[in-house]
């Protein structure tokens, strides 16, 4: 029997985040755009593979994320503001951009661990109460004394900065930063998309 | 504008994704996810990008093992052990109570085991890690513990007869011994509250201490009812393989090293032990399941499949006796038949076995379903005295 198409795409597509967000923002010059290029780029590589599962998952991604924001270059008539234009970064070779290895499973504790300790210290008990101790979220509430809305709040908030940090390369110089925390949980919470300067 | 439809569909996203794991969960609520989802490849995206964020989030109960009390250690403080490569690590740094303002992958360098982690190859664990008199065999008769045992062996005799489908148990020195014949069924009461329906030819042992509740499946298939006690993990053992839950309601298939778990209610973890004991110590062999989930796990690995809950529960209807059928293949069906009975379904024309099957049938009543296939296919059924012979008409 073939396996899941959810889980296949969650193991060969979604894992390389990290390198496809790199290889993004390498090409894109507008850092506001990326999420939406990587979601549409994800869409069209899940819809493809329900047709036909591509033999070279990564490749296949990273041509789709190409192809995509070649697209957006036609359409918008995006006037590259970089050195050398985009159009000549579309055509970097995916492992040229990044000599990365299969990250072995340790390195993705670690990375999890990371993202962990990135979280505001509510948000991190929370996960810890829920995730790790198997508390349901009447208990974690119970536990610690805030409304089980505000579990949940925690616990969606936590669901997506784990998602962006788990794949987000950061120099350890910056991981506790308080301001990033800070920033990030504002922002979310307020329903704003992560501003990075450009 | 579109980076505020992806913020938006990720908000969507990441609140039916805590909503699904809140635990009161419906049909109706699955079906509703599901609408979202099949509305926009965007939306089912964003939801399983979500999704592994989320599965890897239980990993974190990894790095926990060791961690004391319920809270979570300060950024940094973590327990990795030895094994463990940080590339960004720039040395060891034992013991630093200051790590968490530096650099956190310099965590301790102690490894601690914990009940999370398989600690002993041992396949007796009662015996080795617990001093209770109770599992050792000779000291059992002073145990006061022991009277309370009887008194439940009577109590689950009495129940077995009640059932009358016949199944047996027996004393054995390290916890309690059930199976079923082909054909049976039967329900097992633990002292714990927890509930065990063991299936056709099934054989559990049951070891109760202060630390765990232990079940080992030697073969065959039971469910599991668990009764909450955080301080006590429900493992079931099978083979090389551990199924470990906390309150939860689960069912494990055993065939050989290789087994089947249903989850329908609480989560549950799936440990293989051969890949725990191998160079990997981090228990990436670990896979958590929620209910909907059907796992299947041998020496190739871990599938997972997440289906409805009611699909799960379909699966999960030898409880009540019954055997139900959806587009599965007559080949597939006889195989499930001959579970159940002595008198073997036996396939001889290759072409028939490929007929859909559909519909409910009584495990037992084999005879009834060769009836309903004479009179429903080209099918022609040979009777004898110790199989059931189908050919094509």
């Amino acid at each position: 029997m073939e396996e899941p198409l959810d889980s296949w795409f969650k193991r060969e597509i979604l894992t390389h985040e990290g390198i496809l967000m790199r290889f993004l923002a390498r090409v894109w010059s507008r850092r506001d755009d990326l999420p939406d290029i990587r979601q549409e780029a994800y869409a069209r590589v899940y819809e493809a593979a329900q047709k036909a599962r591509p033999q070279a998952p990564k490749a296949f991604l990273f041509t789709t994320a190409r192809h995509l924001m070649a697209d957006r270059i036609r359409r918008e008539r995006i006037v590259s503001i970089q050195a050398g234009g985009e159009n000549e970064y579309l055509n970097v070779l995916v492992d040229e951009i990044s000599p990365e290895q299969r990250v072995s499973a340790n390195q993705e504790l670690v990375r999890l661990a990371r993202a962990f300790d990135r979280l505001s210290p509510n948000c991190r008990e929370v996960i810890w109460l829920r995730r790790v101790k198997d508390l349901s979220q009447k208990e974690v509430a119970h536990r610690m004394g805030l409304a089980e809305k505000t579990i949940e709040k925690h616990l969606r908030q936590g669901a997506r900065l784990l998602a962006h940090y788990m794949r987000t390369h950061v120099p350890p110089n910056r991981l506790h930063a308080p301001e990033v925390d800070a920033r990030d949980d504002d922002e979310i919470e307020h329903g704003h998309r992560t501003h990075q300067p450009d | 504008m579109g980076t505020e439809r992806t913020n938006q569909i990720d908000a969507a996203a990441s609140a039916w994704l805590i909503r699904r794991d809140s635990g009161s969960w419906s049909a109706a609520d699955q079906a509703c996810l599901d609408a979202w989802l099949n509305a926009s490849t965007l939306n089912r995206v964003a939801f399983l990008r979500l999704e592994l964020a989320w599965e890897d989030a239980a990993r974190l109960k990894a790095l926990g093992a060791g961690v004391r009390g319920d809270r979570p250690p300060p950024p940094g403080h973590w327990n990795l052990s030895p094994f463990f490569f940080d590339p960004h690590a720039s040395g060891s740094s034992h013991e630093d109570p200051q790590s968490g303002l530096t650099e956190p992958a310099n965590a301790h360098l102690a490894f601690e085991e914990s009940p999370l982690e398989l600690s002993s190859p041992d396949l007796s664990p009662i015996s080795e890690n617990t001093s209770t008199p109770l599992e050792t065999g000779s000291s059992e008769v002073e145990n006061p513990r022991l009277g309370r045992r009887r008194l439940r062996f009577v109590a689950v005799a009495t129940l077995l007869l009640v059932i009358g489908v016949g199944a047996y148990l027996k004393f054995a020195p390290n916890g309690e011994l059930y199976a079923t014949p082909i054909g049976g069924l039967a329900s097992v009461p633990m002292a714990d509250g927890s509930q065990v329906i063991l299936n056709t030819d099934s054989q559990i042992r049951i070891a109760l201490t202060d630390t765990e509740r232990d079940v080992e499946l030697g073969h065959g298939e039971a469910f599991f009812e668990v009764s909450k006690d955080a301080a006590r993990p429900f493992v079931v053992r099978a083979g090389n393989k551990r199924v470990i839950a906390v309150g939860t309601k689960f069912s494990v298939r055993r065939e050989g090293n290789g087994i089947e778990v249903v989850v329908t209610e609480g989560k549950v973890r799936v440990e293989d032990r051969a890949a725990a004991h191998g160079s990997r110590v981090d228990g990436s062999a670990d896979v958590f399941l929620t209910p909907g989930s059907i796992a299947r796990a041998d020496e190739a690995g871990v599938l997972v499949q997440r289906k409805t809950l009611p699909e799960a529960e379909e699966q999960l209807s030898w409880r009540t006796g019954v055997l139900m059928f959806r587009d599965q293949s007559l080949g597939e069906a006889a195989a499930e038949f001959n579970r159940y009975n002595v008198r073997k379904i036996v396939i001889r024309d290759p072409t028939i076995a490929a007929l859909k099957i559909e519909g409910n049938f009584r495990a037992t009543n084999v005879e009834a379903f060769v009836r309903l296939l004479e009179s429903g296919f080209s099918v022609r059924a040979e009777t004898q005295a110790d199989q059931i012979v189908l050919a094509a008409k």
